[in-house]
């Protein structure tokens, strides 16, 4: 999973947003519920301190525990379950704080609430179903040891336990599980997303090499339809305007197999292949290159090569070819044995020629805008 | 060093370690119609030539990689003994000749060059005259367009490219609407101004000299460029 996507950013979200909703819940129980409950029943206990001590603990151990929830680079010292434990020790302090009379009262507020600390440490865990089954267990068996020792374990006060163990559960249980499902539910949410996402992408590139497709079929039959057509007529292959025609198709659609090569200097590589097959032919040729080509989108680069492509097509025993680059200038010229032509002069680049001695200069420049 | 013209031929001596490169370099001598070059030493080290005959050479054509060991380190000592030092090589990527340019040599010739340029080279180097050859015009082109201080004119970058496009001089004048004349003036103008950054020599020295005798740049030229070259980048 990555990090980035942002349906899983708004899915992390979600979530940071649950397990803050259990913090607070465990935070005002505490605040709300079991510190009332610790000053008014004040006359209940029989060692209060000890009672106002296991608040304490329990305030401790919420507040480490929640700073290891919000905080994902946190851990708690010994695990979870260490303070899980402390936990549950906080719960008996307060029943063996209370008078044996006052067991069921308000004042023995820790075996109901320390369900909300395990709720929080066992947040993060795979396993915190089995993690708070086992801890409420734990818990019960505590607290009926307790009731035992205050020898009050006939039905009424039995019925009162079990009233408040499933009350005190099903709360606590109930929040982590409804928490829980509304992160699954955003997860599921932020995964559909997605993958619709990657799906449309994955189309959309369909989309575009399909297109591309037609482009450069349309290009390849541009390049070769026309000789093609004119040699089905019955032109004559001898002829020299003929043949010429047929090498530039044949340059034409060199390029056009080059350039898609995945080549580090893809400028270079469709020369190199251009040059590689008029060699072929018997032209012999010299390519000379200074400086390093700049990444040229493939328009440019198509516009730039076209005319020395045509140049060094027509030529008959000899061409040099030359590629000058800079960072904000490229220029391929041709000097070669080929006869005048009409030079193509495609958007965006600068074509000169100039004819001397025999010998036919093309150059082709691009300038960075 | 101050002959105007050498009334006998320029004595050459050449190191090099594939034998086939050097027959070839024996027989564009010899089929010299002039007659302009005499290879008076040969070896595929440097000692072997320098400690026989071939320690007058007026010329030291030194292939820059001998026995697979690139040799641009050893130019400056060669240069500074007052020697004219000819590059040749394969490498023929503009870094490597502009090194081996600031390390002092004379000019740089590919193995790709012509016969005519080669020779014309060596000749122009015996008369201490800038010589450009096309490759090193591309090169000068780009390395000139790469730094932050350009050194070359418009038109001189222009001749410089058109040269290395292969035209001769007469072509790059039409192309220009100037003289031949002043096309090989643009173009050796560019070197002596390549000339004067990079490590100082004797060889450097007289070039310069040569130069502003010529009248192809002024010796407040030469203070400008070396003040250049002296705050400019060194490999």
């Amino acid at each position: 999973m990555t990090v980035t996507a942002p349906e899983l950013l708004v899915a992390q979200r979600y979530s940071k947003a649950s397990t803050r909703a259990a913090v607070t819940i465990a935070a005002a129980w505490h605040l709300g519920s079991d510190l009332p409950s610790t000053i008014f029943g004040w006359s209940e206990y029989r060692w209060p301190l000890l009672a106002l001590g296991a608040w304490i603990l329990y305030s401790v151990i919420g507040v480490a525990a929640s700073v290891a929830l919000l905080n994902p680079g946190r851990r708690l010292p010994f695990g979870p379950w260490a303070s899980a434990g402390l936990a549950l020790v906080s719960g008996a302090v307060v029943i063996v704080a209370c008078r044996p009379e006052a067991i069921m009262s308000a004042a023995n507020w820790g075996w109901g609430s320390v369900g909300w600390l395990a709720l929080i440490l066992f947040w993060p865990r795979r396993t915190w179903p089995s993690d708070l089954a086992v801890f409420f267990l734990i818990n019960a068996l505590i607290m009926l040891a307790g009731m035992a020792a205050a020898d009050s374990l006939d039905r009424v006060w039995i019925g009162k336990f079990l009233v408040i163990l499933f009350g005190s559960m099903t709360l606590q249980a109930g929040a982590s599980a409804g928490a829980h499902a509304f992160d699954l539910a955003a997860h599921w949410a932020a995964d559909n997303s997605s993958i619709l996402a990657r799906a449309e992408a994955t189309q959309k590139a369909a989309e575009q090499v399909h297109a591309d497709r037609l482009r450069r079929y349309a290009q390849a039959r541009q390049a070769a339809a026309p000789v093609l057509t004119r040699l089905a007529e019955g032109a004559d292959p001898s002829d020299p305007d003929v043949r010429h025609q047929c090498a530039v198709g044949a340059a034409r659609l060199r390029r056009l197999i080059a350039e898609t090569d995945d080549a580090p200097n893809p400028l270079l590589h469709t020369l190199r292949a251009c040059v590689f097959d008029i060699e072929r032919r018997g032209v012999v040729v010299n390519l000379l290159t200074a400086g390093t080509v700049p990444p040229l989108p493939l328009e440019v680069r198509q516009a730039l090569i076209e005319a020395p492509l045509e140049a060094l097509a027509r030529a008959r025993t000899q061409a040099r070819v030359t590629l000058v680059a800079t960072a904000n200038q490229v220029i391929i010229s041709v000097l070669s044995d080929a006869e005048e032509f009409v030079v193509p002069e495609p958007d965006g680049v600068r074509v000169a020629t100039q004819v001397e001695g025999g010998l036919l200069w093309i150059e082709s420049g691009w300038t960075a805008p | 060093m101050d002959r105007e013209r050498l009334d006998r031929p320029v004595r050459l001596a050449v190191v090099e370690d594939l034998p086939v490169v050097l027959e070839g370099m024996r027989s564009w001598v010899a089929a010299d119609p002039l007659k302009r070059v005499e290879i008076i030493a040969s070896g595929d080290t440097l000692e072997a030539v320098l400690d026989g005959p071939g320690a007058d050479a007026d010329v030291l054509l030194l292939d820059l990689e001998l026995n697979g060991v690139l040799m641009i380190g050893r130019i400056p000592e060669l240069c500074a003994q007052g020697r004219r030092v000819v590059v040749y090589s394969v490498h023929e990527d503009e870094e490597t000749v502009l090194n081996v340019l600031k390390a002092g040599a004379a000019t740089f010739i590919t193995k790709g060059e012509s016969a005519e340029h080669c020779l014309e080279t060596i000749v122009a180097v015996a008369w201490d005259r800038p010589y450009v050859t096309p490759t090193m015009a591309g090169a000068l082109v780009v390395a000139d367009a790469g730094t932050a201080r350009p050194m070359l004119s418009a038109r001189e970058r222009e001749a410089l490219l058109l040269w290395f496009q292969g035209m001769n001089k007469q072509s790059v004048a039409t192309r220009m609407g100037i003289t031949e004349a002043t096309v090989k003036q643009y173009i050796e103008r560019a070197r002596i101004k390549y000339a004067s950054t990079g490590r100082a020599a004797p060889t450097k020295t007289t070039l310069l000299a040569r130069a502003i005798q010529d009248g192809l740049i002024t010796p407040d030229d030469i203070i400008e460029y070396q003040s250049f070259a002296a705050d400019g980048p060194q490999n």
